[in-house]
């Protein structure tokens, strides 16, 4: 699975795949919601939306980890792996979720990435197995306003 | 709560679909294996607790401006 994460950082962001995510497993805390749209736009480049297709107004914010953290390795088990029938390395779409503090600065989390099967639109949110390396929050940078 | 004695190697079987399996016992280690369909996530507790308040706090509930990344050099 090393090798899948390093080729994700050059695809093309704009090139959102069309469709209905499922994720059988939902999002941790929001298990109950399965159906996500994923949505990109130039303005917001290179965030995007992965939004409930049910309920459009929530969304979480993702990036995917290239721009934020240049080492990043998630180890993801084979089962893991195998559960979202990736068989290729670049079927495997990861994307990490933006949290928005209050007071401005931003984090990402690098413990639970959400890892998509391109080619079927599967996902699901993964927890490394060598997540302990990393942060739940780690910073984003930020351009000076 | 159910209590079950495994010894080493011995399975639960949870609703026909989910084995738990006594891989190791080592002082105050017990190493789990645990086969479940893909729908269902299983993670330690610990983690899963600090992911799951991670994503409520990320989750927009409008759509609301994006911060800007500074420019690559």
């Amino acid at each position: 699975m090393k090798g899948a994460e390093s080729n994700v950082v050059e695809q093309d962001v704009q090139e959102t795949p069309r469709g209905v995510i499922q994720m059988p497993g939902g999002i941790l805390g929001f298990e109950h919601v399965k159906k996500y749209v994923l949505l990109g736009s130039r303005e917001e480049a290179p965030f995007m939306r992965l939004q409930m297709a049910e309920n459009p107004d929530l969304s979480f914010l993702v990036i995917e980890p290239g721009y934020v953290a240049d080492t990043y390795q998630p180890d993801i088990s084979e089962a893991e792996v195998e559960g979202l029938g990736l068989t290729r390395a670049e079927d495997a779409w990861l994307l990490n979720i933006v949290t928005l503090h209050q007071d401005g600065h931003a984090t990402v989390n690098l413990k639970g990435p959400v890892l998509i099967n391109r080619n079927t639109l599967i996902a699901k949110q993964v927890v490394p197995l060598n997540a302990a390396d990393y942060s739940l929050q780690h910073p984003l940078p930020l351009a000076a306003a | 709560m159910l209590v079950l004695a495994r010894k080493l190697n011995q399975n639960i079987v949870i609703d026909g679909r989910i084995i738990v399996r006594v891989l190791r016992v080592e002082r105050d280690v017990v190493k789990l294996g645990i086969q479940a369909p893909t729908s269902i996530p299983v993670h330690r507790q610990e983690v899963y607790e600090e992911i799951q308040r991670s994503n409520k706090s990320a989750l927009n509930t409008g759509p609301g401006s994006v911060p800007r990344l500074p420019d690559k050099p």
